[in-house]
């Protein structure tokens, strides 16, 4: 078989630097510029790191009882977080002061999303859906959703798009609603009797996929409205990821990584790619932004790194953590691999070279 | 009790009752006392607890099905999100209290443990707590089926404010809702006053201590009150009742295999579905029926109240009676005397009977076929599920010598092979807890399931 990866074992991934959060690391987001890296630890401070180094920048006050979202502006100059004490604050990066504090309208704001090109972002606690511009003000409230919003996820731009208002996606039980900031009403609604979790829009903006609790995968087309479901998880699915040219989505929802092909007919009637290797479940899951890597984390302490495009299908490099790994970020370069784990140690790893 | 030492798993209490039960004294108490607990508490968004604000933290109770419109599967979406956030945090909590609305149905909230797999790993349901205002639940007990469900679906129960009213109504109350929910213990409170050890850490929901709560709630309710066995020899008896408040009552004649307390039980069964057959009047004057599937209902007029009884074959035989012995006095003579009974007991009165929630308790020995039991269960879940809201049991399978422990809530369980019977004998214990249940039906089908 040529052209295989001459590689026989599973080669170790080694870590560049590393940094202390002190407590479960809910999310990691490299700045767009891919100059600093933010950790929201569960409780404790947010730490702006520098990307290349590890050095800690600012520590940003935590948000009482904990933090529970950050994102980054379009431009790097701010990062958003919200928490357990209602409030939405946005940080000047360069400095690490507080720009403003806003009122995220219920006790937990849950979600923290800046629009990938404009300088909107979107929060949402509880029932409620609040968009702000980057100096903090308000833009619109929605009426409240039928029950608590579960996540929030901005349409990419596409080259295509002239001059258009962003869209957003919102989950919640019952499906997924899409928005924009001109009406306080959905443009689209796609409905599950079910609740959804997470939504990750395809590249090309022409898929919504969401993870359910009741232990399934959806695939909108939105061009139609269609619902394909895939069924048949383990547990609920909370992690999924799309590869940069919009065809294959990776999935947990189980110890298994599943990866679903929607090019030609798929995924409906399609076998899926399935990757065994973790002993315990699968925690994250993220594709390189460029690339062809597939970086999975699990609860078993393992961080793997695949080409799911190649045989054989077997980790190309891994790494292993004493603790539950739980997040998951690729530098925007994709040299980067920035992990996290249940008690707060992040660890960054340099990417082997593509082969 | 070993796994409830190495279970790492936090524990979660639910606290249920109508407004103005006593809830929140009950929350102010748990949290002040020194009890070197870090305790949560997860309320409805406008709760009154006003305690230190770090460890409270609202929830919109936001239900729903988990599968295609079953109720039986419904679930609380807002505390897979909130306990899964909190349960992030390295400085966990210890315990974790839940207080639902005065008029929440408890049920989501238990499915909730059952079916979600972080929740299930990470906690364990450890009780369901119900306050019961002693002077205003019979205002709300008849018409708000939420509170049949909060008194049903509880482990433990606070027979709260005592002080506001007379102790009959209490005793009335107290056996009430035992009936209903033979499970539960029952405590009767002042101002919520409860030693904190008998409602957190219970293991109301450990199957190692299932059926360990209260020997005597296995003790099934039988339809009579009186039992005793006599050794007759063949001829004429004549059985005397003394005057009293009914115009009838039921009785039963069955043959035993021995004169003993042994004989009396292994026909208890029989006695019970006897009891549930059609009623044949029988005058006084009158013979009575002898055997299965032949309930005398004694007229109890004109006096004197004699009856006949035509023994054809000597033996040992079991006299049941609808009402206790101090009622009627129940003699029964021959000419040469009046015979004691070998044996006789005085079966557990018949409680004051909530008309619809009731618990059915079956004792059974021998061993069952797992086959026929999952069958059994599989249609009695299908169809009654939504009715059954809490069940437990110790089975004896056939092949294993080990006991089998299970128990649920609605149509989801939880069961497994439990320790070897060891030195005690191997039987099976079930109990429902429901609403409507046919105690006859589920009887006969549990018997049904013996290999």
């Amino acid at each position: 078989m040529p052209g295989l990866i001459k590689r026989k074992n599973t080669g170790e991934l080694t870590y560049r630097w590393q940094v202390e959060a002190g407590d479960h690391i809910h999310a990691l987001r490299w700045s767009p510029d891919g100059g600093m890296l933010a950790v929201a630890p569960a409780s404790g401070p947010t730490v702006v790191a520098a990307g290349a180094t590890g050095a800690v920048m600012h520590q940003l006050p935590g948000h009482g009882f904990g933090t529970l979202s950050i994102a980054w502006g379009p431009d790097s100059s701010v990062l958003a977080s919200s928490g357990q004490d209602g409030i939405i604050r946005i940080w000047d990066s360069a400095t690490g002061a507080q720009r403003c504090a806003l009122e995220g309208g219920a006790a937990w704001v849950e979600h923290v999303v800046f629009a990938p090109d404009k300088p909107l972002l979107a929060s949402a606690a509880g029932r409620q859906l609040k968009v702000w511009d980057s100096a903090g003000h308000l833009v619109r409230a929605y009426p409240p959703h039928p029950s608590a919003i579960t996540d929030v996820q901005w349409r990419p731009p596409q080259p295509s798009d002239s001059n258009t208002t962003p869209v957003l996606a919102t989950s919640a039980y019952g499906g997924v609603r899409l928005w924009n900031t001109e009406q306080p009403e959905p443009l689209q609604r796609y409905e599950w009797k079910g609740s959804t979790l997470v939504i990750a829009w395809s590249p090309d903006a022409r898929h919504i996929a969401t993870g359910d609790q009741d232990s399934t995968v959806h695939f909108w087309i939105m061009a139609t409205g269609q619902d394909l479901q895939m069924w048949g998880y383990p547990t609920k699915v909370r992690e999924l990821s799309w590869d940069p040219l919009a065809r294959y989505l990776a999935t947990g929802g189980g110890k298994d990584i599943t990866i679903w092909d929607t090019g030609g007919k798929g995924p409906e009637g399609t076998r899926p790619l399935q990757l065994r290797t973790h002993e315990e479940f699968v925690s994250a899951v993220a594709y390189q932004h460029h690339g062809p890597l597939l970086a999975s984390a699990s609860t078993d302490g393992r961080v793997l790194l695949w080409h799911p495009g190649r045989q054989p299908r077997r980790p190309l490099a891994e790494y292993r953590y004493d603790e539950e790994v739980v997040a998951l970020a690729w530098s925007p370069d994709d040299r980067l691999l920035a992990t996290g784990t249940e008690n707060g140690l992040v660890r960054v790893f340099e990417t082997p070279p593509p082969g | 009790m070993t796994t409830e030492v190495n279970d790492p798993r936090v524990p979660v209490t639910v606290l249920t009752g109508f407004l103005g039960s006593g809830k929140t004294t009950l929350l102010n108490r748990i949290l002040t006392e020194n009890h070197g607990k870090r305790i949560a508490v997860i309320e409805n968004e406008f709760g009154e607890v006003g305690v230190d604000q770090e460890l409270v933290i609202g929830a919109e109770e936001e239900i729903f099905e988990m599968n295609n419109g079953c109720i039986c599967c419904t679930v609380r979406g807002d505390l897979i999100r909130v306990l899964g956030t909190l349960m992030k945090r390295r400085d966990r909590f210890d315990y974790i209290l839940i207080e639902t609305t005065g008029l929440a149905d408890p049920g989501p909230v238990a499915q909730t443990f059952f079916v979600d797999d972080e929740m299930q790993s990470l906690l364990r349901l450890d009780g369901i707590v119900t306050l019961v205002d002693a002077k205003h639940i019979w205002q709300h007990i008849d018409d708000a089926k939420e509170a049949k469900e909060q008194i049903a679906f509880a482990d433990v129960l606070l027979l709260n404010k005592v002080d506001l009213v007379p102790p009959s109504e209490v005793d009335r109350l107290h056996a009430h809702v035992e009936a209903m929910n033979r499970n539960a213990k029952v405590y009767r409170t002042e101002n919520a006053q409860v030693n904190l050890g008998e409602i957190l850490d219970i293991g109301g929901f450990n199957l190692d201590r299932a059926l360990d709560v209260d020997p005597a709630f296995m003790e099934p309710e039988y339809p009579f009150e009186w039992g005793a066995v006599f050794e007759l020899d063949a001829g004429e008896h004549e059985l005397t009742l003394a005057a009293g408040p009914d115009a009838t009552m039921n009785l039963v004649v069955l043959p035993l295999d021995e004169a003993s307390r042994a004989g009396l039980d292994a026909k208890l069964m029989d006695a019970v579905l006897t009891f549930s057959d059609v009623e044949r009047a029988v005058n006084p004057g009158e013979a009575l029926h002898i055997g299965r599937d032949r309930l005398n209902q004694l007229t109890l007029e004109p006096r004197p109240l004699s009856f006949t009884l035509t023994i054809e074959q000597p033996g040992a035989y079991g006299i049941f009676t609808e009402h206790t012995k101090s009622e009627y006095s129940p003699v029964l003579r021959v000419p040469a005397g009046t015979l004691t009974p070998v044996y006789e007991h005085a079966f557990k009165p018949d409680h004051e009977h909530d008309k619809e929630v009731t618990s059915v308790g079956i004792t059974l020995d021998g061993a069952l076929d797992e086959k026929k039991l999952n069958a059994w269960l599989g249609v009695v879940l299908r169809t009654k599920g939504t009715d059954i809201f809490r069940m437990k049991g110790i089975l004896n399978l056939k092949g294993s010598d080990s006991r089998f422990v299970f128990q649920g809530v609605h149509m989801l369980f939880d069961g497994r092979p439990d320790r070897p019977w060891g030195t005690e004998r191997p039987h099976n214990s079930l109990i429902f807890i429901g609403r409507n249940l046919d105690r006859t039906a589920l009887t006969e089908g549990f018997r049904l399931c013996l290999a």
